[in-house]
């Protein structure tokens, strides 16, 4: 089937099987490598972007259902390589090591601070339920959302 | 220290000049992590790659009676397969550590005649997509004769239990006994001894969120492989594959970049990457393999589950702890893919922190069917210094002691360092009771009882534990001669090599394999102190590549040494950079002598003459575009390769005794549970964790390898388990039924630290980042306590979710069964 | 992980969406997929047909009458209904819809799903039970009611049958409702739980102890644990609980749940 979609900008077109998940097909057709997988049953959240507005994981929409979407991975925020005060933020407080959960985390973070442009620690934890990290333990990426949020 | 001291003479810690080391610089890895720009092996295709599905055994235990291809080979767009009889034909047996009859098993990279745990790879497909691949898997038809499955390994020895390798004919995998000081004299010196019957450490393990993958390329015309793949010990790897598939080691070349954690789990992935190389060579065409989720928890790295059984202490009656005797009984799971280590490596901490000498341990290895065991984090010491642990806080419970004081009485002293213990080891500095003094202090120790009251107004019961712990660090391999004398390996490198390019570009290689531990920041910092020069400057490739060699047997990220090894061999080759570039610089500079010269923003000069300076772009252009003239025997290419080589003997193996580990961080948590006594839900409501890792290279990536530690401990203590029912199947196969802690789940938490650094390391530093498993510790401590005057339960499981809180509430008897307090 | 092959379909309607079901015997309606997707990612189950449900406007929307029923579109996804001004007028709804899952999965997530998927851990089962809701049910031939105690039937079955779809559940007015649930982690998954609802009396619903939600009233709070003895449950045993604990936490978290609601005004 023909999928048409929007991603950071960038329109795309690719003719699809109904059974390929969005993020195979972000990953491996579209060669978007920076969205991750981390789990087989939609836990881990390494997955998530956002598809028309609303943070998804995308391991639990087929791409077919993205057709005509406008998406947003991790490889859209920074602007010619100036990264997001957040980007910045999760650098300065060390809130990656290994980096896998990261593109996820940051899409969760945005999606956060558009629609909260303050929030408290117990809000930033609830945004970041569905991103699995076991590397870091949380605490440094809740300092990141903090001093991002400032 | 008495006898023919195995330690390492204390050296000389040289620190240079701090401008970058001790600093929380940027992390070079960041830049691409956070734009989404690493590359992670399942980032990387190829044209005409093939895609891996492994057929896996949906039994514990069963005959292979028949398997057949065709249809599955039959299907468009199916490229290939692989069975273990083809295997069997190609490949030798894995090699085996251990001894007779464990020594005896048979281990190809895919089942041969007989599957024993669920998951175990039976065949590969290989198919032009990845849906088409698992699509020709359902077509490959194996046959089965089910066999009764052997789950409990305290049944393992049990002559009615089943056998798992008839080539063993027992499932005894390994066996041994250390005993050292004098038990029965402790014993009989006692004023109590406290019997424990049975404790338990489960079995989990680190769930990195990348599994485990590989992107395997088979160049025919020079019969080379390259590996693109995430695996963490590459030396192991390549020891392990290279006889195996009868082909020399430098013929697999492995490339890794960047790593979705590792925690050791990522090391014993060589089985599936054999089977990747013998399918790239059969079909001619890269081999993609993707380990999915479910497969890792079925069939990878499962960390030790070890009982203690029969542990007796004997103490003093004011809580002065004199010895111990226990059964530690391993359950190993189905193959030995990197144990029975275990069965020593729990020795580098023998007596965890305490100063107890009269200890004997039996230790003994069982094969079960269930995944195979191998490294996680604080792999084999965890497990002992949980026990140590529990046997110090149960001791304290029975006879009425404070856990605190009890510790105190018992802490190795500070200037007891560097301590021998009763097995050689040399704890080479640390200060534990200052570090407890620093938990209580953050955990606000001193308002537990108000807390406690305040607590009980809610109907809540509060606990407070303490867990100490070590986090022993670089191996001295010849320990492994104590599970096998026949064993040729000892001692432990690393090796790293600096340089400076045509325009004096400081290029870094290392042979490590980081998973996140900001190996490409740390290793700058040292270069740049070293070279006078910005961070900026010193370029370190990312990741690891056997074409650079710059590696050797023991190189890959595991076992907390980096600090050591890796920053060691940076050290030494920066060193002889530096020493390099001063020699030509005394040179060009018109003779002047070596010491008037310093390296300095980037160029080497005349410290009295700062003007007169030769830039590094000028020393690499001279070397290596433009060296005529230069003095016959000028011993300098500026391409310089260190190899660092911790200062090991091979252990004396008749007495096991000798020194394993180089250095022994420490940590030290402190965590307050509050329990719901109708549900046996409970909560941590506070956190603290000390760490000590000697001299602190980058501080912040310290503090995150404690956070993460104590995260994933506390996970383990509360929710993860891998659990089997009892046909062998297993109950937590994916991350909806294994709770992995997320965002909401994790307590307030402090941290501090203090510093003792180490005596016997280049820069002071210790090796760090496993964390020894304080939080399952004091998670277990915190709940004992909490119990204190309602069943007086005592915790004897590592892994204590709501419903054992709620059986400890509801059955104390139970527990208290387990426990027992003689007069001597 | 991997699907099998399937076809899809995008009705446009939802006599569309209903004629594709009843055409094929395979096929299945896919709401917001967050139980869906991952079923047919193990391969559990596989589908002919996916019917995709998303974008059906007369499937989405809730209304709140004057007299204080709230009529909730099959596919109003938890997020939609969290931040509902209509939906506070029954606040429990909300308030549990919070706990369910996380943003990701309530952003997509339906109340129609969670109701049609049964699955005994689910939250909305027992709190549909709970409130007295109505669910409708449309099938070619027309519409139908069925109370919520009627309507789930066995694990992952429910009164609607092939060629059929849930089409909007309606609540009653009330607010005297509580909640209570021991979950795998904060906010995760239940291991038990209990919805309850005063109206004179106290009914409970219990969830996680049976193939569907299980039933009791009492008289008062103080009751409820009696009325849970006599249901002499049988909760499974899986690995986060023995039959024992559940039955034991259904009393406690059944007695929780009442207690709410009584103290809700």
């Amino acid at each position: 089937m023909d999928v048409a979609v929007t991603v950071n900008g960038v329109e795309y077109e690719r003719d699809v099987e109904p059974r390929k998940l969005l993020i195979h097909f972000i990953r491996d057709d579209l060669d978007l490598t920076g969205s991750h997988i981390g789990c087989d049953t939609g836990n881990c959240g390494a997955c998530s972007m956002i598809v028309d507005g609303l943070l998804v994981k995308s391991c639990m929409l087929l791409a077919v259902q993205a057709d005509g979407a406008t998406i947003e991975t991790v490889e859209g925020l920074a602007e010619d390589g100036k990264l997001t005060a957040l980007q910045q933020a999760f650098s300065d407080h060390h809130a990656l090591q290994c980096g896998y959960c990261t593109p996820g985390m940051l899409m969760s973070a945005t999606a956060l601070l558009r629609e909260n442009p303050s929030p408290s620690e117990r809000e930033i934890r609830k945004a970041l339920q569905g991103n699995l990290c076991r590397c870091t333990g949380y605490w440094n990426i809740f300092e990141a959302v903090k001093a991002a949020a400032k | 220290m008495t006898e023919a001291t195995l330690a390492p003479a204390p050296g000389e810690v040289v620190v240079p000049s701090k401008k970058w080391q001790g600093q929380n610089v940027p992390r070079k890895e960041d830049k691409r992590l956070t734009q989404g720009e690493g590359v992670f092996v399942d980032d990387i295709k190829r044209h005409g790659m093939g895609y891996v599905h492994f057929v896996r055994s949906p039994y514990a235990h069963a005959h292979i009676t028949s398997v057949d291809v065709s249809k599955a080979e039959e299907i468009r767009g199916v490229y290939g397969t692989i069975t273990g009889e083809e295997v069997a034909a190609l490949t030798d047996p894995f090699f085996q550590l251990s001894t007779p009859p464990g020594a005896h098993l048979k281990d190809y990279a895919l089942a041969v005649g007989k599957v024993r745990y669920v998951g175990e790879p039976v065949v590969a497909v290989v198919a032009e997509t990845r849906e088409l691949a698992r699509d020709a898997s359902e077509l490959v038809d194996v046959d089965y004769e089910p066999l009764p499955a052997l789950v409990d390994a305290r049944r393992a020895r049990d002559e009615s239990a089943p056998v798992l390798h008839e080539d063993s004919g027992s499932n005894l995998m390994w066996e041994g006994v250390y005993e050292w000081g004098d038990v029965d004299a402790a014993f009989a010196e006692a004023d109590k001894v406290v019997k424990i019957k049975e404790l338990h450490f489960h079995r989990f393990n680190s769930t990195p969120l990348e599994c485990d993958g590989a992107l395997v390329e088979f160049n025919r015309g020079v019969g080379q492989w390259t590996i693109y793949t995430n695996n963490q010990f590459p030396g192991f790897a390549q020891i392990m594959m290279g006889p195996a598939m009868r082909t020399g080691l430098d013929k697999l070349r492995f490339v890794t970049q960047d790593i979705g954690g590792g925690f050791g789990n990522k090391i014993t992935s060589h089985p599936q990457l054999v089977v990747c190389c013998l399918l790239a060579r059969k079909l001619n065409r890269p081999i993609q393999w993707t380990e999915w989720r479910t497969d890792f928890h079925l069939s990878m790295s499962h960390g030790n589950e070890r009982w203690f059984l029969d542990t007796e202490v004997a103490v003093r009656s004011d809580g002065t702890l004199l010895g111990f005797r226990t059964k530690a009984l391993d359950d190993a799971g189905a193959w030995l893919r990197y144990e029975p280590l275990g069965g020593v490596i729990w020795a580098q901490v023998t007596p965890g922190v305490y100063r107890w000498r009269n200890i004997r341990l039996e230790f003994t290895q069982v094969a079960t069917n269930k995944a195979p065991c191998s490294p996680n984090r604080g792999y084999s010491r965890m497990q002992h210094l949980w026990f140590t642990e529990r046997m110090l806080d149960i001791v304290a419970h029975e006879l009425g002691l404070d856990p605190v004081e009890v510790r105190k009485r018992n802490y190795i002293k500070a200037d007891e360092m560097p301590y021998e213990t009763p097995n050689g080891c040399i704890y080479d500095s640390g200060d534990y009771a200052k570090m407890l003094d620093v938990a209580l202090d953050l955990i606000g120790w001193d308002a537990l009882e108000a807390r406690r009251e305040d607590a009980r107004s809610r109907g809540r019961l509060l606990g407070l534990g303490i867990g100490s712990t070590l986090d022993s660090g670089t191996n001295n391999f010849g320990q492994s001669r104590l599970i096998n004398p026949e064993l040729q390996f000892s001692g432990n490198n690393e090796v790293a090599t600096v340089k400076l390019d045509i325009f004096g570009e400081v290029v870094v290689t290392l042979g490590t394999t980081p998973q996140g531990q900001g190996h490409e920041t740390t290793a700058a910092q040292v270069v740049a102190d070293i070279l006078g020069c910005s961070i900026d400057d010193v370029h370190v490739r990312a990741g690891h590549d056997s074409y650079w060699n710059s590696h050797a047997g023991f190189s890959g990220t595991y076992a907390s040494q980096f600090a050591v090894t890796g920053l060691s061999a940076v050290k030494g080759a920066t060193e002889m950079l530096a020493e390099q570039i001063t020699k030509l610089g005394s040179v060009i500079l018109g003779g002047v002598p070596e010491d008037a010269l310093e390296l300095a923003d980037g160029t080497v000069r005349i410290k009295e003459n700062p003007e007169a300076a030769l830039p590094f772009m000028a020393c690499g252009a001279i070397i290596n575009a433009n060296n005529a003239g230069l003095p016959e025997d000028l011993d300098v290419t500026l391409n310089c390769r260190y190899v660092y080589r911790p200062p090991f003997q091979v252990p004396d193996v008749e007495r096991k005794y000798g020194n394993l580990t180089l250095t022994y961080a420490a940590q030290v948590h402190a965590a307050v549970v509050e329990i719901d006594p109708e549900t046996g839900h409970y909560e941590i409501v506070d956190y603290a964790a000390v760490d000590d890792c000697g001299v602190r290279i980058h501080p912040q990536i310290v503090e995150g390898q404690v956070m993460g530690a104590t995260a994933q401990a506390l996970g383990a203590a509360m929710h993860e388990a891998f659990e089997y029912d009892d046909e062998g199947n297993l109950l937590t196969p994916n991350f909806y039924d294994y709770h992995v802690p997320h965002a909401l789940d994790v307590p307030p938490l402090e941290t501090g630290y203090i510093e003792t650094a180490s005596p016997f390391t280049p820069l002071g530093t210790k090796g760090m980042g496993e964390g020894g498993g304080a939080g399952i510790h004091s998670v277990c401590a915190a709940i004992q306590d909490a119990l204190r005057g309602h069943g007086d339960a005592i915790v004897y499981d590592s892994w204590n979710p709501y419903k054992r809180v709620w059986e400890l509430l509801e059955h104390p008897e139970r527990a208290r069964s387990l426990v027992e307090v003689v007069g001597a | 992980m991997l699907l099998r092959e399937v076809e899809y379909a995008k009705p446009a309607s939802v006599a569309d969406a209903l004629a594709t079901l009843a055409e094929h015997d395979g096929a299945r309606a896919l709401a917001g997929g967050q139980t869906l997707i991952n079923v047919m990612k193990a391969r559990a189950a596989s589908p002919d047909v996916l019917v995709d449900l998303n974008g059906l406007a007369e499937l989405k929307g809730i209304d709140l009458a004057a007299d204080g029923t709230l009529t909730i579109g099959a596919m109003t996804t938890y997020a939609e209904l969290i931040r509902s001004a209509e939906a506070r007028a029954r606040p429990i709804l909300g308030e549990v819809c919070a706990t369910i899952a996380d943003v990701q999965v309530r952003n997509r997530g339906t109340l129609g799903g969670n109701v049609c998927a049964n699955d005994p851990t689910n939250h909305l089962p027992p709190l549909m039970c709970a409130v007295g809701a109505e669910l409708t049910i449309a099938s070619a031939a027309g519409e139908r009611t069925v109370p919520a105690a009627d309507f789930f039937l066995g694990v992952y079955m429910t009164a609607v049958g092939p060629g059929e779809l849930l089409t909007r559940i309606t609540i009653p007015a009330g607010k005297r409702d509580g909640f209570a649930a021991v979950t795998l982690g904060v906010d995760g998954t239940c291991i038990v739980n209990a919805a309850a609802s005063v109206n004179g009396g106290v009914r409970v619903a219990l969830g996680c102890v049976d193939a569907v939600p299980v039933l009791v009233e009492a008289a008062s709070p103080e009751e409820v644990a009696d009325a849970v003895e006599r249901a002499a449950l049988r909760p499974p045993s899986d690995v986060h609980a023995s039959s024992e604990y559940r039955a034991h936490l259904a009393q406690v978290l059944a007695t929780r749940a009442a207690r709410e609601a009584a103290a809700r005004t």
